[in-house]
């Protein structure tokens, strides 16, 4: 028995254009098959390599789905119309990437460099400390610690947001990590060890000028570094295409 | 491979893909195919009809409606040419996900919305072998096809 089978439009030019074919089998499956035998390229856009009609693919006999029916096995009689229609689907990545304003980023990461490089000129260990607690308390809270600065700047339009799909998560331990060394320096200018306290306040300004004019943070570096040692609590993985640490190239607009 | 688009049918995709954040919004495009040029004539804005806790990230059109979409097509001899959804805060790129649904010859507009507010379009189609996307100039024009007048 022979009936017609309307292709959608993405598969006719596998039909040689044809929107209707004539079709033979008294079920669903025969029928199908019937068309892919006649037109052999509609098969790998119709079936997976498991020969499984490919989940997008779905039947309709009349104005009926045949899964609400017997499925391939729905039998075809003489004058029943066949239809294919495609399921369309699809969706974003899974990843847990968001966008991440990268001028704040760079902002907090000048102005740790400009109050540690004023406060070796003024020999004042009492900025050091100050921008170490800064430091910390943004990373408590999950925000650049001088992101009051960086928003009176975007409010004056001296700078625009430039936002990239990132992990947070890794500049926020960065930024703990700075921190927790100017902590540390404070407490060397404390014990009087004056050199090593420089030492480290100079250390964090190699890092965070290597960041804010190589694009590389290091403290970035060490959180992946710790993710694939599977370490809890650093769950995220480099953004796709990223050297551990680099900063991504993905706009987000 | 070009996909034309009126400026102010892009902006309604957007617009679109902006009212429905933060879940993905769906549609599907009406046109016409010249050569290597599609040129989208008219937009139907679609449900997507996902499980309502996968929205931000997947979406799906009934069959059903695109049986309404390739009708209404016919009715203006037009074509179904192609798919347009968003990403929430995600690039404009396809995702593994997108290609295992992806259907050949479809041209497939991505609108990252980014924060509630539309961001980059991009364009792709699946490539032959269905190992990846290739991606479509997006073309934004000021005038209908000629075809179509």
């Amino acid at each position: 028995m022979n009936n017609l089978i309307r292709v959608p439009t993405p598969l006719r030019p596998y039909t040689d254009g044809l929107k209707e074919i004539e079709v033979m089998g008294t079920t669903v499956r025969a029928a199908i098959e019937d068309l892919t035998h006649q037109f052999p390229g509609l098969k790998s856009h119709l079936y997976d390599p498991d020969g499984n009609l490919r989940p997008y693919v779905n039947v309709f006999i009349n104005e009926d789905d045949v899964r609400d029916l017997k499925g391939q096995e729905t039998p075809v009689s003489n004058g029943d119309r066949l239809m294919i229609l495609p399921s369309i689907a699809g969706g974003g990545v899974s990843s847990e990437l968001r966008p991440v304003d990268h001028s704040a980023l760079r902002t907090n990461q000048a102005a740790i460099i400009g109050l540690l490089i004023g406060s070796f000129i003024g020999d004042a260990a009492l900025i050091v400390g100050l921008t170490g607690l800064i430091m910390l308390v943004g990373t408590l809270l999950g925000v650049p610690g001088f992101k009051s600065f960086y928003r009176i700047l975007n409010r004056y339009r001296l700078l625009k947001p430039n936002l990239i799909y990132d992990n947070p998560q890794p500049h926020r331990f960065a930024q703990g990590v700075g921190g927790m060394v100017l902590a540390l320096s404070s407490l060397a200018f404390l014990g009087g060890l004056t050199t090593l306290a420089w030492v480290l306040a100079w250390l964090v300004i190699a890092l965070a000028g290597l960041n804010l004019f190589a694009g590389y943070c290091v403290g970035c570096g060490l959180y992946y570094g710790l993710n694939r040692l599977g370490l809890r609590g650093f769950d995220r993985s480099p953004p796709p295409g990223t050297f551990p640490g680099r900063r991504p190239t993905a706009q987000s607009g | 491979m070009t996909l034309s688009i009126l400026e102010s049918l892009l902006e309604q995709v957007r617009n679109h893909g902006e009212n429905y954040y933060p879940e993905e919004g769906v549609g599907v495009f009406l046109g016409v195919v010249t050569g290597e040029v599609r040129s989208v004539v008219q937009i139907l804005p679609l449900s997507n009809t996902f499980e309502a806790e996968a929205r931000r990230s997947r979406y799906l059109i009934d069959p059903k409606d695109m049986l309404t979409a390739e009708n209404e097509a016919e009715r203006r001899s037009l074509e179904v040419i192609g798919i347009f959804h968003s990403h929430p805060d995600h690039p404009a790129r396809p995702s593994a996900y997108d290609l295992s649904w992806a259907l050949p010859w479809y041209s497939y507009l991505i609108t990252s919305v980014l924060g509630g507010a539309a961001s980059e379009n991009r364009a792709w189609r699946l490539a032959e072998d269905r190992s990846k996307f290739l991606e479509e100039k997006v073309q934004i024009t000021q005038d209908i096809p000629q075809e179509v007048k």
